[in-house]
């Protein structure tokens, strides 16, 4: 069993993942048609002592807490790969690394801000709302190391000046793309309607799209990396 | 080419954020310095009415470019690559300063953006994100104590010379403050309060003349740099990273 076999099995777990955090999107109520920052402290206790919603919030939100981190394997492929561009220091690779670290722990808070409000449904409805909007912005707003995990990945594609680069220019471009849209949704606490609200089109949708299809598209940038790279240690081990 | 772009990258991010970061902290959030930790719920009500827009728009800059911070700490990680000292070093920094930037600072512009986006929530609620934002900015000490304590020993153990050996003992300054500032859990007024004196000032004083140094070197660090134009390291035969 040579070393990118294991690799190609950690990226492969990444479909299974996926499906998961899929499932638990649709599963989470609050998720489907996305819950209004406008709604009142009354409104949004009411939405979590719904006995329709309570379940679904708790087992989509344990669904997450148990899967969120199954990105990170797939993050420190991406870095292992960072590490064969033609570079003179660790340093993009490290970067990656840093992020791998910080966001899943982000993520993690707002499934906990959610939990805590669903587990006590009848507790004074302002506190429901608290931990609500803890929740939401948490979710939203923290798109700091999703950027820079993009940023830091375009610049070490753009640096990596080799004869067959690891990856080919334009998943540097892409990563601007995906960077440029997750922008907005840092400006979640401005806005109660509209397209910056947590609800909105651009906070929401655009955001979430984003997110989705950059997981899908490093995937699959990310096995032919691999299998490229098992092929040219074949090769020279003749 | 320059040879050395990748280092001009860290470190020209860690000088733009730096400036950034006192920008957004003191002129458009107005969260330093601190206020005090004894206000009433009401007067709390106020101080996050007065900075609505600084509050919501600020720390959405913060939320930004708030990951750049991976890319600074991967820097400063790099220099400890540099010495000839174990790589557990590098490591152990990069990853206890990834964490250290939830309650650096983006945990005070989770609790100040849902403190500002209703101002007509329940006082006493406003009045426990407020203590969440100052408390968990300044009294979250671990990881810049622990953090600064291993690139002094990286430091002081090294012997290519990438530091002089005082910038060691500036870490240990630097992981001091850390120490005093812990009362800051237990004081509401005077200098061991989150405003005080020590808690506060010097605590700052230390951290920006600790900042201003490790610029400086790592400036003359890269200057002094010589990749050479020989093969690239570790490229293809070692996979390892």
């Amino acid at each position: 069993m040579s070393r990118t076999d294991g690799e190609l099995l950690l990226l492969w777990t990444l479909p299974g993942v996926a499906v998961i955090w899929l499932s638990a999107f649709l599963l989470f109520p609050g998720f489907v048609h996305p819950m209004s920052p406008a709604l009142s402290a009354e409104e949004v206790a009411a939405f979590y002592r719904d006995p329709e919603n309570l379940p679904r919030i708790r087992y989509s939100m344990i669904l997450f807490n148990w899967f969120a981190v199954g990105f990170v394997p797939i993050l420190a492929l991406i870095a292992l790969q960072i590490r064969r561009m033609a570079h003179r220091t660790p340093i993009f690779a490290y970067a990656i690394i840093a992020c791998a670290a910080g966001g899943p722990t982000i993520f993690l808070m707002a499934d906990l801000f959610w939990l805590l409000a669903a587990f006590r449904p009848m507790r004074d409805p302002q506190l429901t709302l608290l931990f609500n909007d803890l929740a939401w912005v948490t979710f939203s707003s923290q798109v700091g190391f999703l950027i820079a995990q993009s940023v830091i990945l375009a610049l070490a594609i753009y640096l990596d000046r080799q004869e067959r680069p690891v990856f080919p220019s334009w998943v540097a471009h892409f990563n601007l793309v995906v960077a440029a849209l997750l922008i907005p949704a840092a400006f979640v606490g401005a806005a109660m309607t509209g397209p910056l609200a947590w609800n909105g089109v651009l906070t929401f949708w655009v955001r979430n799209a984003a997110v989705g299809l950059w997981i899908v598209v490093m995937a699959v940038v990310l096995g032919r990396a691999i299998r490229r790279q098992r092929a040219e240690d074949e090769a020279a081990a003749g | 080419m320059n040879e050395k772009r990748e280092l001009w990258i860290g470190w020209w991010t860690l000088v733009v954020f730096y400036n950034l970061y006192g920008l957004l902290f003191f002129v458009i959030t107005r969260t330093q310095p601190p206020p005090r930790p004894a206000l009433e719920p009401s007067e709390i009500v106020r101080w996050f009415a007065d900075r609505h827009d600084g509050l919501l728009y600020g720390y959405a800059i913060v939320f930004i470019v708030g990951g750049a911070t991976a890319i600074m700490n991967a820097t400063l990680a790099y220099t400890m690559r540099r010495m000839s000292v174990s790589r557990a070093f590098a490591y152990a920094y990069l990853l206890i300063y990834a964490l250290a930037t939830l309650p650096g600072m983006l945990l005070m512009g989770i609790a100040c953006t849902v403190g500002a986006m209703r101002p007509d929530r329940d006082p006493a609620l406003m009045s426990w994100l407020y203590d969440f934002a100052f408390l968990s900015f300044e009294g979250t000490m671990g990881v810049f104590l622990i953090g600064s304590l291993i690139w002094m020993v990286a430091v002081l153990l090294d012997q290519n010379g990438v530091f002089p050996k005082w910038f060691g003992y500036l870490n240990l300054c630097n992981a001091l403050t850390e120490v005093v500032v812990a009362p800051a859990w237990i004081f509401q007024s005077g200098v061991f309060a989150w405003n005080g004196a020590i808690a506060w000032w010097i605590n700052m004083g230390v951290f920006v003349v600790y900042t201003i140094v490790f610029l400086t070197l790592i400036r003359r660090l890269i200057l002094r740099e010589d990749f050479g134009t020989g093969p690239l390291p570790e490229l293809r035969t070692d996979a390892a990273a």
